[in-house]
């Protein structure tokens, strides 16, 4: 019996024991055809999935690789029922294909006729379907391209995509790596983003997602659109590609509420994307303003994807989505992936953490016991309001002070999601509030002084959920939050983890009020960072050890095990 | 006189050394018992025909085809020679050696057919019988038939001679538009066998045929194999073993939680059957199949109260703590030696209902030879090489035509065998081997060092997940099902801890402390802080809130008085305790309390009595296995020194037979001679006991004393004195007649 890192299961979950001498090689032989399910510190979970198997065919692996690999690190025997899964499962890709014909322009072709009459008869796909050219060609609108696909991959036969991209218009760009490089990971995740055409990068926050983004547009050398979450990040876009690439001010525009530019590279917002005007979507011809080469998704998780399916031509250009976490709690993870395209690059957080990239991080859930009145309140209270009460408790305000109190020389932010106890915060901590409400120009103001340090402690909504650049951040408090959001929780560690000039560690609390709604979901959101790595270590609020005392921050050295 | 051929079956026999008349009986073994009193007997033994048939449907084609040479001869009897010269191309001396050891040939130089097994061989070489009278020009009437009516008759004259004829749509007026099949019937090129049943008569068939007339020569198919190391075989037959043997696992544990009931009809409801799917992740074939598996091992059955529950029956217990190989053993013998075809299960019956999980409906008693016959084909190919199911099916059918119809099972057994690890990709594997050798412990023995040793400990993760990388020791196993659930099975485990399971663990006994301990024992990483926490935060929620059971309570707002009667030594019988100021309670029920207060001289009045609380019952219900096990297939092989006895009284019995020849009402030398049946018409008529000797259906043989009732259409029926109950007797197969004598 050989003695593998890997364990197959019949349920199709991969195990990778992470301290087996063979774990490197052995997780570089299933990456292609597994996706990454859980990585928490040593027994990584991989799924095969059928799309998962389909993109390796796609990217030119076939099955025999497959089963080879999971025969060879298997450290016991495969179940035989899962290798003849395996191989059926790829043999149904690339009976069909789309493809440009010269006189029909795209159509779909099969090898095999009985899949195509197969595919062509099922509800759910033939509305797609033109007219058919001959016993084996089936012309198709090409605004149906990225549709079709995505219902031939829900009726187990997915069409290999040969129609191709348009370059769309050139535009030099160059990436600008006088005082910097890229780093292993970004080249690799935009190598993997080119060979396959489109697709999402999931990374980290803070592990330079940016610049991801900026090496794919030097590679396409296009005219590109960006696409953001709102102007503040949208102009952190403007501020790197300015200094890391060849781009000048002058060829980036920005397309927001204020400013209505379009340029060679232009940055646009998704909220002026969704504005409706008269119930109509007054923006959505920015996508046939320039001949754009290339589109890049920033947070790519957030897309409101059924108003991407109005830009009717999309499927044929690059597109390029960048996201930290492709957990969607609305679970409409399928929607990225068939209009962007499948996941082409993904790192387990502890492996970018280890090279130094980002910052290491203690998170800590502190359990705050709500006092005898509070618990009344609790008990008695209607269902939909529960979880407000237990969130915004009055008993956690004193341990917030607390926590604050043990990094005093630090940059802190106190992230909430009720704007009555962020105020309540603000007056109580003598901190400024940023929330929804909040200018541009104000937050801007705020931002700037926090990174110099003029102001240590900021109170922030969950409009600082997302690519807020805050370098010097190393404390996040986390006081209440939407509901079991896990992908939230990903984004506010995300707030801390860029890596700090002196290699400190970054400490990530949440505080929760104990036995009630409020450490459930906290229990839910935690289970994504568990599964990305993150020991949360559980204190009682009685039991917060102050600065210098036992188990207190100074005590605690970032250790390296 | 010595050098005259033997002219009877009987004759010949005697004419046999007792080695062959040994290898006789052990060839037939169903005419050996009960022992043949002498030749004749034992000549009238050989005559039975489900003797007969059994004989044949062991023999393979080209053994048939000699077979069929003879029968199609037209003389009684054949010579060697003719044979040879009929069949150039087959092993015709094999063959007679093969037929002759069986007596279903008789004869040393000229070979000659019994009776029995013309009857037996219903259409020889394929050919229908001959027609009669026979037709008179042959060739003249099929230079008669057109292209349409030539193509019906060459198909006849095929493999099997009989056709259906097509639905007649034409009128009585327009004959032009009969059917080519009705055109020849009415010519007599076919005969009429019943309403929609056609023959093509011998005399066509054979003209037909032309210079083969017994077909194509049977050569046994050499089908090409193909090679692939047993070492890789031996490790995909344990990734499967390993699954199914945790599937059976996981069907049980869950069956153990939530029983299946009991259809009216037999059998397993499709919801349950779904819900045991369910559990298991798979589909709702392979949860049958895996119930299948588990109720063949008798791993599964019937218990409850009632007997109305599908439960995990006692052998379940001790099943679980053995190791891989002896569970995967118990499992692939059972379904060996199973009587239940599973492929059927899901299948719908002529009336459009499927058929349940483990109904009875699916029993048929020929499947384990079948199974045998599939497994020990491929057990004759060299180590490594392996057939595709298509050729051992075309294999199968060579080896025994005669039982062609069971073999369409054969490519869902070969799936099955496949799914348990005994077969892989046509590859006997050496659990496969050695099931089919030696039975559950050779399988054990054959898997032995393909499944992974039992593993010790766990991986405890910061997500509150165990992996247990391999399988566990049994009290692990037990321990773990516990205190966290499982989220993925196979190889490893994913164990999942959470509030519930250690709650669960609490609730079954636990203390914070010993699962604190029981973590950092089973975990060969340190045990995550968050999971620390976990257990005392739920510990320290644990118990707050009690809850017990008692019978009755004793309240009063006079705590003085309830003191007094807690200390009062007369009430000591009442059993009662304080459980609170004002409330004393009892395990005993409210009456009782009553009467015992009431002989120590208080005065209490009854309370509409307490809510008991049901605790659940201390032991798991259990099925009781079905007794006896598992049927034999066909008849006990003879063992050497029982062949040897029987020869031995069979020569002693002609000897004596010989000596009294003149005595014809002793002994019958036929099945059905005018002297049988005239004694037994005489025995009814004047109401006479007779004693019978009499094989019954399986071919075992006994002799009843039988007050005949009445006698007709082959059958006697009369009262059979030994067992009390009225029986009927087919004649042919009562093998003597004797009256009794009760002078």
């Amino acid at each position: 019996m050989s003695d593998g890192p890997l364990i197959v299961q019949s349920d199709k979950t991969l195990l990778l024991e992470v301290d087996h001498p063979q774990s490197k090689e052995c997780r570089a032989a299933i990456a292609p055809f597994a996706e990454l399910e859980r990585s928490p510190e040593h027994v990584h979970t991989y799924r095969v999935t059928p799309l998962a198997l389909w993109n390796a065919r796609a990217a030119g692996h076939d099955a025999e690789q497959v089963v080879d690999a999971l025969v060879r690190f298997s450290r016991y025997p495969v179940p035989h029922a899962l290798l003849v899964d395996v191989a059926d499962t790829m043999d149904r890709f690339g009976r069909l294909t789309l493809a440009n014909n010269p006189v029909h322009g795209l159509v779909l072709t099969t090898t095999d006729r009985a899949v195509l009459t197969e595919v062509a008869r099922s509800k759910k796909v033939a509305p797609m379907l033109g007219a058919r050219i001959d016993d084996d060609t089936i012309q198709v609108h090409a605004s149906e391209r990225g549709r079709l696909k995505q219902a031939l991959l829900k009726v187990g036969w997915p069409a290999e995509d040969l129609a191709g991209y348009v370059d769309g218009q050139a535009h030099p760009i160059e990436l600008d790596q006088a005082d910097w490089h890229l780093r292993d990971y970004q080249q690799e995740a935009v190598d993997g983003f080119w060979a396959g055409g489109s697709g999402v990068v999931v990374l980290p926050c803070g592990a330079g997602k940016t610049l991801v983004g900026a090496a794919a547009m030097a590679e396409a050398k296009a005219t590109t659109l960006i696409l953001v979450t709102n102007t503040v990040a949208g102009r952190q876009w403007k501020r790197e590609l300015i200094a890391r690439t060849t781009l000048t001010e002058e060829e980036i525009g920005e397309y927001s509420g204020e400013r209505k530019e379009i340029r060679p590279v232009t940055i646009a917002t998704y909220q002026v994307i969704t504005t409706r005007r008269k119930g109509e979507y007054r923006h959505l011809d920015l996508f046939d303003a320039q001949d754009w080469g290339l589109i890049v998704y920033d947070e790519v998780h957030l897309l409101p994807a059924p108003i991407f399916r109005l830009a009717a031509d999309l499927q044929s250009r690059r597109r390029l989505g960048l996201t930290a976490t492709l957990v969607r709690e609305d679970g409409r993870e399928d929607d990225v992936f068939s209009l962007i395209g499948p996941k082409r690059y993904d790192a387990p957080w502890r492996d970018i953490e280890a090279q130094g990239y980002i910052a290491p991080a203690e998170c800590i859930e502190v359990r705050v016991a709500l006092d005898d009145e509070e618990r009344m309140t609790y008990a008695v209270a209607e269902p939909e309001e529960r979880y407000k009460i237990a969130a915004t408790a009055q008993s956690k305000m004193p341990v917030i002070r607390r926590i604050l109190e043990r990094h005093p020389e630090e940059q802190k932010l106190v992230i909430g999601a009720y704007l009555d106890q962020l105020e309540e915060l603000g007056t109580a901590l003598d901190a400024p509030v940023i929330q929804g409400s909040t200018t541009n120009k104000e937050r801007e103001r705020l931002f700037a002084a926090f990174r110099t340090g003029e102001i240590k402690t900021l109170v922030v909504s969950k409009v600082a959920n997302f690519s807020i650049d805050l370098p010097e951040a190393a404390v996040a408090v986390q006081v209440s939050g939407t509901f079991g959001s896990r992908q939230e929780e990903a984004q506010r560690l995300g707030r801390v983890l860029r890596p700090k000039a002196d290699g400190r560690t970054a400490h990530f609390y949440t505080v929760v009020s104990r036995d009630t709604l409020d450490s459930e979901y906290a229990a839910h959101r935690q289970r994504f960072l568990a599964e990305q790595g993150y020991a949360y270590t559980i204190v009682d609020a009685a039991d917060l050890a102050g600065r210098g005392e036992v188990n207190g921050p100074d005590w605690v050295e970032p250790t390296a095990d | 006189m010595a050098t005259d051929p033997p002219a009877t079956l009987a004759a010949w026999l005697r004419t046999r050394s007792d080695e062959q008349l040994g290898a006789l009986l052990a060839l037939r073994p169903d005419v050996a018992r009960p022992a043949p009193s002498d030749v004749v007997g034992l000549a009238t033994r050989l005559a039975v025909p489900v003797s007969v048939d059994r004989a044949l449907d062991e023999l393979d084609a080209g053994t048939l085809q000699v077979l069929d040479a003879v029968l199609l001869s037209p003389t009684d009897g054949m010579s060697r020679a003719d044979l040879a010269a009929a069949l150039p191309d087959a092993p015709v001396e094999a063959a007679l050696e093969l037929l002759t050891a069986r007596a279903l040939l008789w004869g040393d130089d000229v070979v000659h057919a019994p009776e029995p097994v013309r009857r037996a061989v219903r259409f020889p070489a394929g050919l229908g019988r001959p027609r009669t009278p026979p037709p008179a020009d042959v060739e003249g009437d099929l230079a008669t038939v057109d292209d349409e009516e030539r193509t019906v008759l060459e198909a006849l004259a095929q493999d099997n001679p009989l056709g259906r004829l097509p639905v007649d749509h034409s009128t009585r007026a327009d004959a032009a538009d009969e059917s080519p099949a009705r055109r020849l019937l009415r010519r007599g090129l076919l005969t009429r066998v019943d309403a929609a049943t056609v023959e093509l008569p011998r005399q066509y068939g054979l003209a037909l045929r032309g210079d083969r007339p017994y077909g194509p020569t049977r050569t046994r198919p050499e089908p090409t194999t193909t090679h692939r190391d047993p070492e890789v075989t031996d490790r995909r037959a344990a990734g499967a073993a390993l699954e199914v043997v945790g599937r059976v696992g996981e069907l049980l544990a869950a069956v153990e939680e939530d029983p299946a009931g009991l259809l009216r009809s037999g059998g397993m409801a499709i919801r349950d059957q779904k819900r045991l799917a369910k559990a298991l992740g798979v589909d709702e074939r392979q949860a049958a199949f895996h119930i299948e598996v588990a109720h063949a091992a008798g791993l599964l059955d019937l218990g409850g109260p009632h007997r109305d529950e599908w439960l995990p029956s006692r052998g379940y217990d001790t099943w679980r703590e053995q190791p891989l190989p002896e569970r995967w053993a118990l499992l692939a013998a059972g379904w060996l030696d199973s009587l239940r075809v599973i492929a059927l299960v899901g299948q719908r019956d002529p009336a459009g209902k499927a058929v349940n999980v483990l109904s009875p409906d699916v029993v048929r008693h020929t499947v384990p030879a079948v199974r045998r016959a599939v497994l020990a084909t491929l057990g004759e190919l060299p180590a490594g090489e392996g057939l595709a199911t298509d050729d051992l099916l075309d294999l199968l059918r060579w080896q025994s035509p005669r039982r062609g119809d069971r073999y369409t099972l054969v490519p869902a057994l070969v799936e099955e065998a496949e799914r348990l690890g005994v077969v892989v990709a046509g590859r006997l594997s050496s659990g496969g081997r050695g099931l089919l050798a030696a039975g559950e412990e050779g399988a054990a023995d054959g898997m032995r060092g393909l499944l992974p040793e039992p593993v010790d400990h766990v991986l405890a993760q910061p997500d509150l997940s165990l992996v247990a990388p391999g399988p566990l020791v049994p009290e692990l196993a037990r321990t773990l099902a516990t205190v966290a659930d499982v989220e993925s099975s196979g190889g490893a485990t994913v164990f999942r801890v959470d509030e519930g399971s250690i709650r669960r663990a609490l609730d079954s006994g636990w203390s914070a402390s010993e699962l604190h301990d029981f973590f950092a024992r089973a975990s060969r990483t340190p045990v995550p802080q968050a999971l620390d926490y976990l257990v005392d935060d739920v510990a320290r929620q644990h118990g707050r809130l009690r809850v017990g059971a008692i019978e009755s309570y004793v309240r009063s707002d006079d705590h003085g008085l309830l003191s007094q009667v807690l200390s009062d030594k007369r009430s000591a019988p009442a059993e009662l305790r304080r459980l609170a100021p004002g409330v004393l309670v009892s395990g005993l029920p409210a009456d009782e309390v009553l009467a015992v207060l009431r002989t120590a001289g208080y005065a209490p009045a009854g309370e509409s009595a307490g809510g008991a609380v049901l605790t659940r019952p201390p032991g798991r219900p259990r099925a009781t296995a079905r007794p006896g096990g598992r049927p034999a297939a066909g008849p006990r092989p003879l063992r050497a020194e029982e062949v040897e006895a029987t020869v031995r009284e069979i020569r002693a019995g002609d000897a004596a037979l010989a000596a009294r020849r003149t005595d014809p009402a002793r002994q019958i030398p036929g099945v059905t001679t005018a002297s049988t049946l005239e004694l037994l018409s005489r025995a009814v008529r004047e109401q006479l006991p007779v004693w019978l000797g009499y094989v019954d259906a399986q071919g075992s043989g006994s002799r009843r004393t039988v007050q005949p009732l009445t006698l007709g259409g082959g059958f006697l029926s009369g009262f059979d004195e030994g067992r009390g109950e009225e029986r009927t007797f087919a004649v042919h197969r009562i093998t003597s007649v004797d009256l009794v004598d009760r002078g």
